[in-house]
């Protein structure tokens, strides 16, 4: 039968399993932002990582802005006549994207490893 | 006594892997390798996500198919077969192949069933309004009022061959804009099928296509926009799961500008040639095949609650609705389906 004593060897195992499954398997992440321009990767960034705010010049035919913030990313601004991608918003889970079509610009967000996709997709 | 402890021993160790290597488990099973890969076409973005070995094949081989009906279907593209059909208009058929075809079969149906409120041969109107690639602007009345004129799908006739179309009238014009993207998720979901992938999801636009199983073997969970956002519009107002099939959804709050303090948004209505201005901001549609739940989607934001919900049935396609008060309508064959996952909105009786 277990005795008291046991308990010593036994709660310090779960208590290390209990902290290594919240370490491994509950890490809050938001994923990370893939940046395209014509198609072609041109930058990414792990939004888990942004500790303050800042602007990221993309350039091209639109002059296009990106703004980039703890756990988001948007498009900033855009010479774009549509105004669709700043109209997009904040991206913030893996699975989402934003796109300036006239500057063929693209940004979306994937999975780290570490973050939960919620949604296999956006409809509207 | 020796032997009890290291029995106790050898259980807190079990213990302990099975707490540290579920959650683990359970994230990575969720995490399984896919391809994604993204794309111009269409006149929108293409984003797909290919599991299986032969993900990347299946997914590459999806962005060509796209690319070549796009250079059939599109009226922006002078050598497509659309444009030569628009070229053609009062002067007799052109030839067009299956595929082509069979989208303009289907735009054809939705027409004729929906009355005219999703139209194949709305180009007069739409060209006018420079939505999806111009610069987007009010037109002159009296523009519009000859160009509705030129509207009407009973000038598109299909050649009993099925593989020639004519327009009867000069001046007529076929855009496919309002079924072109849910096609696309056609062609990519039979590519995903014909190469043997796992599974895979496409986004076209608006348009929605899911194949085969997950490697986890949930249903897709696929977002539905929210329509009224104002902090994060990217965010979802509710989901949908669907283990197969296609989703789209129409709203005037992605296209649209404002002129004279008055916003004008893309979804125009055939038979007016100005946007439809109902009391819906949004219509999700789920259909078994992406030309069909694209041109619905349209023709049931035009058509309004009532009457598209009956213009769904005849197709035994799902609906949600959603009016200016954040009411949401759901069809009852998609009720069990989708939930609402933000607050504000809320579930007519």
């Amino acid at each position: 039968m277990f005795r008291k004593k046991d308990l010593l060897i036994i709660i310090p195992f779960l208590v290390a399993a209990g902290i290594l499954a919240l370490w491994f398997g509950a890490k809050p992440s938001y994923g990370i932002a893939v940046v395209e321009k014509d198609g072609k990767e041109v930058c990414r960034f792990d939004l888990s990582k942004q500790k303050t705010s800042r602007i990221i010049d993309i350039g091209g035919s639109m002059n296009i802005k990106l703004l980039l913030e703890p756990g988001a990313i948007s498009f900033y601004r855009s010479d774009c006549p549509d105004q669709t991608c700043v109209r997009t918003g904040r991206l913030t889970k893996p699975g989402q994207a934003a796109v300036c079509l006239p500057g063929k610009v693209s940004v979306r967000v994937i999975s780290d490893g570490n973050s939960v996709r919620k949604y296999d997709g956006y409809t509207g | 006594m020796l032997k009890k402890k290291k029995i106790a021993v050898v259980l807190a160790l079990l213990a302990a892997a099975l707490i540290f290597a579920v959650p683990v488990c359970i994230k990575y099973s969720r995490g399984s390798k896919a391809y994604e890969t993204s794309g111009y076409a269409m006149g929108t973005y293409i984003l797909q996500t290919v599991y299986g070995e032969n993900g990347r094949e299946a997914s590459d081989k999806a962005s060509e198919k796209i690319h070549n009906l796009e250079n059939e279907i599109s009226w922006r593209i002078n050598s497509s077969e659309i444009a030569k059909l628009n070229k053609q208009a009062g002067k007799g058929s052109t030839a067009v192949d299956k595929e082509t075809c069979s989208i303009l079969e289907t735009s054809l149906d939705v027409a004729e069933k929906s009355d005219g409120a999703f139209d194949p041969t709305i180009l007069p109107v739409s060209s006018l309004w420079g939505f999806g690639g111009g610069k987007p602007h009010l037109p002159d009345e009296n523009k519009i009022k000859s160009a509705v004129g030129l509207v009407g799908y009973a000038k598109l006739e299909i050649g009993a061959d099925g593989r020639s179309a004519s327009l009867a009238s000069v001046g007529s014009g076929v855009d496919l804009g309002g079924i072109g993207k849910g096609a696309a998720c056609d062609t990519a979901v039979a590519e995903y099928k014909k190469i043997g992938a796992k599974a895979g999801i496409v986004a076209a636009g608006g348009s929605i296509g899911v194949y085969g199983t997950k490697p986890d073997g949930s249903a897709w969970n696929i977002a539905v926009r929210d329509p009224d956002s104002t902090d994060d519009k990217s965010s979802a107002m509710g989901e949908i799961n669907i283990s197969s099939g296609f989703v789209s959804t129409s709203g005037p709050y992605e296209q649209y500008f404002v002129s004279n303090g008055k916003t004008y948004h893309h979804l125009l209505n055939p038979k007016t040639g100005y946007p439809e201005n109902n009391d819906i901001i949004s219509v999700t549609v789920t259909a078994e095949n992406g030309a069909l739940s694209d041109a619905l989607s349209t023709a049931c934001f035009v058509l309004g609650r009532e009457k598209g919900s009956r213009l769904l049935e005849k197709y035994g396609a799902g609906g949600v609705f959603i009016d200016k008060a954040k009411k949401v309508y759901v069809t009852d064959n998609l009720k069990e389906k989708f939930k609402i996952s933000e607050d504000g909105y809320k579930l007519a009786d």
